[in-house]
């Protein structure tokens, strides 16, 4: 079938799952002790009447008095009209919405960085690897990979914090930034101030397009180190499989056809090989996106970043277990990571004649 | 009967396409070193149909890969021997491409030498798929997946065809009234229908216009005035003119020659380097180092665009490679071959995807074609379908064939000769119709009585006569005649001595003391 329809499919089948997923979060509201919730509605000055009537009139606005479907038409109605409910923390006072509206592109432009660059480094340095296996430079790439592989990420974080920040490092007072400080805050950015346009909301991208070198610089070496820590992270793992895909490949019954062919060793490798040896490699790209959105919230703590992965920490980590904080979090955490595989569905079907059922 | 004696003496006389001598190939595993070939001679003619025959594990599979320096390595390699294609040896620079030493049987230190390696390389790249192709025996898993099928035959043309592709392009752009005058004065000069037709087969394929042959056909059925099809012919030519830059056809018509010059350069090197001749030697070595430097200089613009942008530059060349794509696809039977050539192999079935196989080895008529037990994975019907191609490229184009298989029917309908292997030794060979009817080595008798036969079907006579005993292990062979544990003649210096292929009678060769008492010296 046509690669056209392919796609059309695949888009189809995001509304079933995106429905499952709101589903889930309702789920997961309704799984957690609505004690709390409703405790947050009761003035601590009240009388013991006052209080019955206040917890009354809380489980009515909360319509926690409806049955359950009626529940979650409620919760789905909510939702169509983007309203996710309100949270209180130190982080952040505000409709969760708004909450996720302004630090969702930070983690956007931090992922969709980490994720580039990884790629970028990665095949080349797969393919040239797996070209060579038992080679010096694969068992550099092993160890490397093995290495980086067994270290948990905050302590990669406090490491290249250690060695490159700024003031504590090798660098002095050249050396990166290491927190938020200094990070251009929103009083500042002339056109969120002023409120132009701001095409994608990612800084750096937005100083870009806007041409202001300064802040574009002071978003950019904000980005290097956690960019840095979350691609080596990634890169470990994506090196072997790109590796074991072209050693595997490489052993294929069609490299000996190009081989047959009388088509140079070169051009093997870069015509027969790479190709079919990535296959494999995009889905698990796929996957490692789920272990990135996990990377960033650890390295959102460590570097004080203002970001997604910190909203989502202060939802549970306050005082109150923030419900509409958790579920809408996770509602978007469960969004980003379908439409990273529907583009990895979508790019795999484009390299792979195969796919298209 | 007659016929074929006359066609074994025509062979004969000729010089051998394929001259495998004394062939060696190991595979170090872990379990010890794999003696997968021992000593292996044969010679292939052009035209011919050459089986190998024997079990699985015998060898034959080994050889038809090692004629193509296809061994994968590791584990595998040649340890020794000569195999000359069109009478180059391909093995001549075996020696300097690694240093092997063989401590005990599973500890084996191989050190390639990268330099040498490359230059290998660079040299069979030349040879494979030019003067000598294969075909598998899956074409699903032979096929690359993501790759059309057109493109994986355009690549085999575009590999080895570049220079006269180029001289097809640069002739059809400068067609002028010259050539149409003399064009037409053939034409009228002959009134046969046929031979028109051929004269006119003749210009298009003289001036690479192949895809106007219908259009000029019926444009010359229906016209009388001479001055008008001319413009018309001139027309056509134009309108296949626009958006080629002649200017980068002939730079990369002359890149390409400079390339063959540097492949010439090579092989005079490594011949030099065989017999000795240390001046002839370096002298030829800085030869191709100045030649390369000055193609790295002065194409080093062409060679970037190529690398960038290779479909672009390359697309007169594409578009001519892509009409010869479909013409092979043709020729091997493929209905609908503007459509397969668009195809993905998993759109094809296992027939088709072997006649794409097929094609793609054609790309550049090679005297020669490996085929691998190219019908072992097709169901019967395609297969009797792909042999008959085999056959009918046989005796259309002249193409000797390399036919391995364990199929004995399939023996006795292709081969003219066959070979048959025991354990990496070849023990027979003769002629097919000997092997057949007078098998000499206990182990193709054993193997002849082994397949029922349907005249011996009449006489209800069904023996499957299995010889006793397994395949050797050929990490510790048997000494001696490897087959001596089995066979049932055996005597004391079969398990001593190894017997020598010999010529027992005239294009009858056996390898077994019962006939001959020469063994091999070693
Ligand atoms: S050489 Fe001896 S063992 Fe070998 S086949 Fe002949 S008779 Fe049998």
């Amino acid at each position: 079938m046509e690669l056209r329809y392919y796609i059309i499919r695949r888009f189809l089948i995001l509304i079933p799952t995106l429905f499952g997923l709101v589903l889930l979060t309702f789920i997961l509201l309704r799984a957690i002790p609505t004690s709390d919730l409703i405790a947050s509605f009761i003035s601590q000055k009240a009388t013991a009447q006052e209080r019955v009537i206040e917890k009354q009139q809380a489980i009515a606005y909360l319509g926690l008095n409806q049955p359950l479907p009626v529940q979650f038409l409620y919760y789905l109605n909510d939702i169509i009209h983007g309203n996710l409910g309100v949270m209180y923390t130190s982080f952040y006072t505000g409709p969760v919405m708004g909450g996720i509206e302004r630090f969702l592109p930070y983690t956007l432009e931090l992922s969709i960085a980490t994720v580039i660059l990884s790629i970028l480094i990665a095949i080349p340095l797969g393919t040239y690897i797996g070209a060579r296996p038992n080679s010096p430079s694969d068992a550099i790439g092993r160890i490397f990979s093995l290495g980086v592989y067994a270290m948990p990420i905050f302590w990669l974080a406090l490491l290249a914090q250690i060695i490159f920040g700024k003031n504590i490092g090798i660098f002095g007072s050249y050396g990166l930034p290491i927190s938020g400080e200094g990070y251009p805050t929103t009083t500042k950015v002339p056109w969120i101030v002023n409120n132009v346009s701001e095409p994608t909301h990612m800084l750096f991208v937005d100083a870009l397009l806007h041409g202001n070198l300064t802040i574009a610089y002071s978003a950019f070496i904000h980005l290097i180190l956690p960019v840095g820590v979350l691609t080596l992270s990634i890169l470990a793992g994506l090196l072997r499989f790109i590796r074991a895909g072209m050693v595997d490949t490489a052993n294929q019954e069609f490299v000996k056809t190009a081989r047959a062919k009388g088509v140079p060793e070169k051009l093997v490798l870069r015509r027969h090989v790479r190709k079919n040896a990535l296959l494999p490699s995009v889905t698990v790209i796929g996957l490692l996106m789920a272990g990135l959105l996990g990377g960033v919230v650890v390295i959102e703590y460590v570097f004080q970043l203002r970001g997604m992965g910190r909203l989502t920490l202060a939802t549970i980590t306050g005082l109150n277990i923030q419900f509409y904080g958790v579920a809408g979090t996770v509602l978007f955490f469960g969004i980003i990571l379908m439409i990273t595989n529907l583009i990895v569905d979508v790019v795999y079907a484009f390299l792979d004649p195969r796919i298209r059922y | 009967m007659i016929t074929q004696e006359e066609n074994v003496k025509e062979i004969s006389a000729s010089k051998p396409y394929i001259v495998v001598k004394d062939l060696v190939t190991q595979f170090f595993t872990s379990k010890g070193i794999v003696k997968a070939l021992d000593k292996v001679s044969f010679e292939i003619y052009p035209g011919e149909i050459y089986g190998l025959v024997g079990e699985s594990g015998c060898g034959k599979s080994v050889t038809s890969t090692s004629i193509m320096d296809l061994i994968p390595d590791p584990p595998g390699r040649i340890m020794g021997g000569e195999i000359y294609i069109d009478s180059f040896n391909i093995l001549s620079d075996l020696r300097s491409l690694a240093k092997i030493r063989i401590k005990s049987e599973t500890e084996v230190k191989i050190k390639r030498s990268k330099r040498a390696n490359k230059r290998h390389n660079e040299i069979l790249s030349q040879i494979r798929g030019n003067k000598i192709s294969m075909i598998f025996q899956e074409p699903f898993l032979a096929l690359n997946p993501t790759m059309r099928i057109g493109d994986q035959i355009m690549e085999s043309i575009l590999l080895h065809n570049i220079l006269s592709i180029s001289d097809g392009i640069i002739k059809r752009h400068n067609l002028n009234s010259n050539d149409l005058d003399k064009f037409m004065k053939n034409l009228n000069g002959e009134n046969d229908h046929l031979k028109r037709k051929k004269i006119i087969n003749n210009f298009v394929s003289e001036f690479g216009i192949q895809e106007f042959e219908e259009s000029l056909n019926s444009l010359i059925e229906n016209s009388t005035d001479d001055s008008y099809v001319k413009t018309e012919i001139i027309n056509m030519v134009q309108e296949n003119k626009k958006n080629i830059d002649m200017k980068l056809i002939s730079e990369i018509r002359e890149y390409y020659y400079y390339k063959n010059q540097l492949f010439q350069l090579t092989l005079e090197e490594i011949q030099a380097e065989r017999t000795g001749e240390t001046a002839i030697r370096n002298q030829k070595h800085e030869q191709i180092k100045a030649l390369r430097r000055y193609i790295n200089n002065k194409y080093f613009v062409l060679r970037m665009k190529l690398r960038l942008a290779e479909k672009h530059y390359m697309a007169p060349f594409r578009k001519e490679a892509r009409r010869r794509a479909i013409e092979l696809l043709s020729l091997v039977n493929i209905a609908g071959p503007e459509i397969v050539v668009d195809s993905y192999p998993h759109e094809l079935s296992g027939g088709m995807q072997q006649r794409a196989m097929i094609a793609m080895a054609l790309a550049s008529n090679p005297k020669m074609l490996i085929a691998d037990e190219p019908t072992t994975a097709l169901d019967v019907t395609t297969q009797a379908q792909i042999l008959e191609i085999i056959k009918d490229l046989n005796e259309l184009i002249g193409m000797g064939v390399l036919f391995i298989t364990h199929d004995l029917a399939v023996i006795a309908e292709m081969c003219d000769r066959v070979g048959v292997m025991y354990a990496g030794n070849l023990v027979e060979e003769t002629s097919t119709t000997e092997i057949f009817n007078d098998p000499k080595h206990p182990y193709t008798v054993g193997l002849m009585n082994s397949v029922p036969r349907a005249d011996r079907k009449r006489e209800k006579e069904i023996r499957l006569d299995t010889i006793p005993g397994t395949v050797p292990n050929l990490i510790t062979p048997p000494s001696g005649c490897r087959f001596h544990p089995r066979c049932k003649f055996a005597m004391d210096i079969c398990s001593l001595k190894k017997p020598k292929l010999v010529e027992i009678s005239p294009q009858h060769k056996v390898a077994c003391f019962l006939y001959s008492d020469e063994s091999e010296v070693d």
